[in-house]
């Protein structure tokens, strides 16, 4: 089951999260700057909550009490002509 | 006090992690001390630029060649892949006849280093960079920049660390720090209390606070760069991109004009990460500790993206970001023993040079510490500049 993988855009596996938990990630951030997972293209929406309980499930707590990543924007991928536009400031 | 240590390092970024490893191959009992998370700041929230092209010319030049000579093995050192791209080139495309003879004249000063650092026509820099934009005046061109993956750089710091010995400490916030004498003798924190013979301050943009808890007063501010990372794409470019206003920005902004620009001290700097996706920046903005990324200056930046690669229009980008850089007064860094308290010393205030500047910070600081003084003279980065005698 280590072999799972948990992130598909980045092709991160159950196992390296589990690693990463153990070198001292205690949320889903800090996961993230470690494996890659939740920074591909679909930034965490698939695999978010999976890490999440992974952690939760490694460091001995609540699913509700690890950290979910920081949200920012876009909400979805916006292609850069959409915000380039025309002209240059 | 608990426990204690040779060193105790505040701050787990990439300044702390490379002191640490540094004073561990030292043979030197070290705690980390961070309040968040291993590259939590600035050095989980920036691209990878490693290039003498950016650098101020005169001492922090003279810097950057010394530390960018050791990425050479670094990654074999740390025994990790820190995806260092050596010798891609460092190109800053040039839009107008004044923005030439800024560049032109910073060249000339950066060339004093003895780096190789050129003006080059519009077609060199295009036959370089197939997809920059045809309509550009010239480009500088520095061919021995690199790149690397900061985030891996920091935690193989942290990882090479750990495996000598060192500790790490994260979620623990430093409260105080213990005073005997008029000398430095340990660190107050909300996990307790740890005694150390020196403790380095190298918490970025939090490093003036933490002064402060020693009753120092270090101009040391957060300065936001934002940035946007794209979906990945295919080989794009090769070399770190930066328009000529990013260079104009940090050496003469007196000499942008456009209001929006000087607000959010906006200009462009792209690159291509291993992975494929392109990281563009960035702003230099001062908004306290404020980290929210802002529509303003993502657009102006997109805008500039497209002004010089328009090929970049159908790509989407999936995630902003942003990290605070450390600001000084006199754009150098503060490194090196503070007279006033024996003991405590700085590693901080690299502004947007940390990523490039930590191989040497690191290694000069523990030195310092180890052996009495550093091997490379750091004079000019003395942070009692700022404290009066």
């Amino acid at each position: 089951m280590e072999d799972i993988i948990i992130c598909r855009c980045q092709e991160v596996t159950e196992q390296e999260i589990i690693d990463a938990v153990h070198e001292g990630a205690t949320t889903v951030d800090g996961v993230k700057r470690r494996t890659r997972a939740c920074m591909g293209l679909c930034q965490g929406k698939t695999c978010g909550r999976l890490v999440e309980r992974i952690v939760a499930r490694e460091s001995g707590r609540s699913a509700a009490e690890v950290t979910p990543q920081h949200s920012r924007m876009p909400v979805r991928p916006v292609k850069i002509g959409t915000f380039g536009g025309d002209g240059d400031a | 006090m608990r426990e204690t240590y040779d060193v105790i390092v505040v701050g787990g970024g990439i300044m702390g992690c490379s002191v640490a490893w540094q004073l561990a191959k030292k043979n030197k009992r070290v705690l980390v001390i961070e309040r968040r998370d291993v590259a939590s700041g600035a050095a989980g929230a920036t691209d990878g630029v490693v290039g003498y092209h950016t650098k101020k010319p005169g001492p922090q030049m003279d810097l950057a060649v010394q530390s960018i000579a050791m990425f050479e093995t670094l990654g074999e050192q740390l025994g990790q892949d820190i995806e260092y791209g050596l010798r891609c080139g460092g190109l800053q495309p040039v839009e107008d006849k004044m923005q030439w003879d800024i560049l032109s004249e910073i060249v000339e000063k950066q060339r004093e280093s003895g780096v190789d650092i050129r003006m080059i026509s519009a077609d060199e820099a295009c036959a370089l960079e197939p997809q920059l934009s045809r309509d550009i005046y010239g480009a500088l061109y520095s061919p021995t920049g690199g790149k690397v993956n900061p985030l891996r750089l920091t935690m193989g710091y942290a990882n090479a660390a750990r495996r000598l010995g060192a500790q790490f400490l994260t979620e623990t916030t430093v409260t105080g720090f213990a005073i005997e004498n008029g000398r430095v003798t340990g660190v107050h924190t909300d996990k307790g209390d740890f005694a150390a013979d020196v403790v380095v301050n190298a918490g970025g943009a939090w490093a003036g606070k933490i002064a402060t808890l020693a009753g120092l007063d270090l101009p040391i501010t957060p300065r936001k760069g934002q940035l946007i990372v794209t979906e990945p794409i295919g080989p794009f470019m090769t070399a770190t991109v930066q328009c000529a206003r990013y260079n104009v920005v940090k050496f003469k902004p007196e000499a942008v004009t456009d209001p929006t620009a000087i607000r959010l001290g906006a200009s462009l700097s792209i690159e291509q990460t291993e992975d494929g996706g392109l990281i563009i920046g960035g702003t230099r903005e001062f908004a306290g500790y404020d980290v929210d990324n802002t529509f303003e200056a993502i657009e102006v930046m997109l805008r500039r993206a497209l002004r010089f690669f328009p090929a970049l229009r159908d790509v989407s980008i999936i995630r902003c970001f942003s990290g605070l850089r450390p600001y000084t007064p006199d754009g150098l860094p503060l490194l090196g023993p503070v007279h006033a308290l024996p003991g405590f010393y700085m590693a901080a205030g690299h502004e947007g040079d940390g990523i490039a500047l930590s191989p040497i910070t690191g290694k000069l600081i523990a030195e310092w510490i180890v052996d009495g003084k550093p091997s490379y003279d750091l004079s000019d980065f003395d942070p009692n500049r700022f404290l009066k005698a």
